[in-house]
């Protein structure tokens, strides 16, 4: 039994990690859950937000889109929309993003406009935490 | 023999057309190697999500949720079905959009309650010409496909399910199924069914048991497979996407091949009208000469 498990992230465009991890963050629908080696296998739903993930006693943070996140005692395989590094995201079209989708909650929309934008929103906020940039 | 001018116009007009179609033919090949690297980035992304959707249902087999339901009580030729027909915006692509299009039209004599969600012009312009239901409001491209329209269409599709407008939906899109080859395909979408995704070989060792679902399996399905369903469109457009560009790259290559052969028997046609028309000066010239020696 080792200190680490055997983690897999892929998003729907590429490979995004794939390797021994000590522990893991991720975004689960009713907030932060923590993931530590042999966990109890379990299947749950990703939120978009930022995930953290320890390798080597060093932490990386990454946006992630919608998704879901198979877990097993030895491996952890977590699918989403997107994944990014924070030094990928364009920090001006983030911030961009959260206000055009802030301005579009302003006003009076229907109830599936209303998701669009509050879904816009979250993505832009998500990738703005991890770029540090937020609040 | 048709005279000289003649020739040389038709010559003309074929090798404007050649332009043309070798135009088109690097287009879409440079087109076709984009949306191959697409389609390589996505294929892991795909076999993960439909192994883990099948290893999930596999250890859960008492699961009752909408998304499983078949909807039994309706009666099969009752059923609402809605298809997704993916085609494209143009044509000069060979047989690629007849193929998908008398797929559709074999399924559409099926059930009588159809509803079509069609993507690209020709599609839509055939369906409305043989005066078939169309969802009028699902305009999308078939170019470049991408995960926000995607995410668009599933919405939509997963709504119409939801509020049972729909009881059962199926895409009908062009696979590739080696780099040359390309075959329309037929797959369901919703409600899920457990032995299609048996039928999808994936390597199911690497998975074992299942223990939990957190919060719930309900709340996890609620969020997994409209997800799941967001992920088939997305494959299924770029799958579409680069049999489109592979057809049209060989239907244009044909078309250069035989503007070439034609030139080529045009040219000797022309060259045999020419020599025809030199010897007959000749002769002319000749004849004239000796009547005038006889003189």
């Amino acid at each position: 039994m080792g200190k680490t498990f055997y983690l897999e992230i892929t998003a729907s465009d590429r490979k995004f990690y794939n390797g021994e991890c000590e522990m893991m963050i991720f975004p689960a629908i009713d907030g932060e859950q923590g993931i530590l080696p042999n966990h109890e296998s379990m299947v749950t739903a990703v939120k978009t937000g930022a995930l953290r993930f320890k390798v080597n006693g060093e932490w990386k943070e990454a946006a992630v889109g919608d998704g879901f996140v198979e877990i097993m005692p030895e491996f952890v395989v977590l699918l989403a929309d997107t994944v990014e590094w924070p030094d990928e995201i364009d920090i001006r079209r983030a911030e961009e993003a959260k206000e055009r989708a802030q301005e579009r909650l302003r006003q009076k929309e229907s109830q599936k406009e209303y998701y669009h934008s509050k879904a816009a929103l979250s993505r832009a906020i998500a990738r703005l935490k991890v770029t540090g940039k937020h609040l | 023999m048709a005279n000289m001018t003649e020739i040389r116009s038709r010559m003309k007009s074929i090798q404007e057309t050649m332009k043309i179609t070798n135009a088109m033919y690097l287009i879409s090949s440079t087109k076709l190697r984009k949306a191959r690297e697409k389609l390589d980035a996505t294929a892991p992304y795909f076999e993960l999500l439909q192994s883990t959707i099948k290893d999930i249902l596999f250890h859960s087999p008492d699961i009752n949720h909408t998304f499983f339901d078949q909807r039994k009580k309706i009666k099969p030729e009752d059923k609402k079905r809605g298809y997704v027909v993916m085609t494209a915006d143009k044509g000069m692509a060979g047989a690629y959009n007849h193929n998908v299009l008398k797929l559709a039209q074999e399924r559409l004599a099926q059930g009588n309650d159809n509803t079509l969600f069609v993507i690209g012009q020709m599609g839509r312009k055939y369906f409305t010409k043989k005066n078939v239901r169309i969802d009028m409001e699902f305009l999308y491209t078939a170019q470049d496909p991408s995960m926000w329209r995607a995410r668009n269409i599933a919405e939509t599709l997963v709504d119409l399910y939801r509020k049972e407008k729909l009881d059962e939906i199926y895409i009908i899109y062009t696979k590739m199924v080696t780099p040359l080859k390309a075959e329309p395909e037929i797959i369901q979408i919703l409600p899920l069914k457990r032995q299609s995704f048996e039928e999808m070989n994936v390597e199911l060792e690497k998975y074992h048991k299942i223990a939990d679902y957190s919060p719930s399996p309900k709340v996890v399905m609620d969020h997994l497979v409209p997800n799941y369903v967001k992920g088939l469109i997305y494959g299924a457009l770029v799958e579409s996407f680069s049999s489109e560009q592979n057809a049209r790259m060989m239907a244009m290559q044909g078309a250069t091949e035989s503007a070439k052969d034609m030139i080529r028997e045009l040219s000797l046609l022309y060259n045999r009208a020419r020599q025809a028309a030199i010897t007959q000066e000749i002769t002319e010239i000749v004849s004239g000469a000796k009547a005038f020696q006889k003189k």
